[in-house]
């Protein structure tokens, strides 16, 4: 090869401005490992040009040595502690233009994939919360209605067990609509009522069974209940003994011993026979 | 260039204010109309210099060689990126948009500075061709087929053209 011509070619100019193409820039570098005179007439156009760039020299605002000084401070600090710096590496000028485009598109690509990400992320998010939501509803109502068909069971054992004895509660003359059933089973002595109809009391209020027994003993009490507890069979205190049960209003909670004049139901049992 | 390859922090402040009038200057001679567009890709290309100073190979150039080409590319990048291309489209038709180069770059002379002072000196067939190659980013095929030249002739006339700009650095 004439070096003389090679140099003459403008192929110096052509790569030091970066306008060679890729295999002239390959075999330049090639040629350069072998011919020193190469290199040095390379070496003083790159002079020449840099000389002629100060020269023309435009004094950038002073604020850009600023923020380039932090952008680089913070990526030191942060190269300190522990992790190494990310170099992107660009050979300067292996067709530089179509590269940095690329990492761009790459860069654009990676900020939509995040948002994306981030928006399917939220959307799931939602979703589970509302369908946690939907099962806790689902779970309370099977609840309720569990403890409602559970009492329902209970009542229906209770009725038709050939021991359960079964006392009408009838209203008396204080209150003539008054009525309730009472479920006695004498072998196990478990007392159940179901509310018929008893009238609404005042909140203060409660109504109280009792068992009568005989002359000689003292009502016994078989515990409180509503007006509102109707349709539902309740359990109620256990006795052996009782030729008839009776219903009192008293107040909340119940009272040792009967206000018999307030009595608003009575029945007899099989055992006052 | 030890320090530099160290990321010495001092060193690079050094570098910055040999270098930084110089690139701002290629910068805007490529971003001719919008300077804080010109600074901030000063900005973008020191923080680059000192992230890729690693890569930067002696045996292939000076470093000032080297950091012109990331200017330049920087800047080129900018010019042909969407928002400032979204920024220019009142001004040509997508049709007119060679002949609108062309036109630009022979009706530029006024406030030329730096490597575009020299471009006066050339013919003006070579001029839109160093212009385009050099400042625009155009490929030696793409100004072939948007001056309808034959792609041998944009390349000798391109040598052609960078041989008198080495005469006239002398």
């Amino acid at each position: 090869m004439n070096v003389k011509d090679y140099i003459e070619s403008g192929i110096i100019e052509s790569y030091v401005m970066g306008l060679a193409s890729e295999p002239e820039r390959a075999e330049f570098e090639r040629y350069c490992a072998q011919y020193p005179e190469l290199v040095a007439a390379r070496r003083k156009f790159e002079e020449k040009l840099e000389a002629y760039a100060a020269e023309n020299a435009v004094p950038p605002p002073p604020e850009v040595k600023v923020k380039v000084l932090e952008a680089v401070g913070q990526e030191t600090r942060a190269a300190s502690s522990s992790i190494p710096p990310k170099i992107i590496n660009m050979e300067n000028a292996k067709t530089p233009v179509r590269q940095s485009g690329m990492l761009r598109f790459v860069a654009a690509a990676s900020v939509l994939l995040l948002i994306g990400l981030g928006y399917l992320y939220y959307q799931a998010r939602e979703d589970n919360k509302e369908l946690t939501a939907a099962k806790d509803r689902l779970s309370v109502s099977l609840d309720t209605t569990r403890n409602i068909l559970n009492r329902i069971v209970e009542e229906q054992k209770v009725v038709s067990d050939p021991n359960t004895m079964v006392v009408n509660m009838v209203g008396t003359t204080v209150a003539p609509k008054s009525s309730a059933n009472i479920y006695w089973d004498s072998t196990s002595t478990n007392v159940y009522l179901i509310v018929k109809n008893m009238p609404k009391l005042p909140s203060d209020q409660q109504y109280q069974l009792w068992a009568l027994i005989d002359n000689k003993q003292p009502p016994k009490d078989l515990g409180v209940f509503d007006a509102t507890d109707d349709k539902v069979i309740l359990k109620m205190k256990n006795t052996q003994k009782a030729q008839a049960f009776a219903i009192t209003i008293e107040k909340k909670g119940g009272s040792p011993s009967p206000t018999l004049q307030k009595m608003q139901s009575l029945g007899k049992s099989l055992q006052s026979q | 260039m030890l320090a530099l390859k160290e990321r010495n922090n001092q060193a690079f402040g050094f570098l910055y204010d040999n270098y930084a009038g110089a690139l701002y200057s290629i910068i805007k001679q490529i971003i001719t109309d919008n300077s804080e567009l010109a600074s901030d890709v000063l900005q973008e290309v020191f923080i680059n210099i000192w992230r890729k100073i690693e890569t930067y190979d002696q045996t292939k150039g000076r470093l000032f060689t080297w950091m012109l080409n990331i200017a330049r590319n920087a800047s080129i990048d900018t010019l042909r990126s969407k928002s400032y291309q979204n920024s220019q489209k009142n001004q040509e038709l997508p049709d007119n948009v060679y002949k609108g180069v062309a036109n630009q770059t022979t009706q530029q002379n006024v406030d030329n500075i730096g490597l575009k002072k020299v471009l006066e000196t050339l013919k003006p067939e070579h001029r839109i061709l160093v212009e385009l190659a050099y400042f625009k980013g155009f490929t030696h095929e793409e100004i072939a087929e948007m001056m309808s030249i034959p792609l041998g002739t944009v390349k000798t006339r391109i040598r052609n053209a960078l041989l008198q700009l080495r005469e006239y650095l002398k």
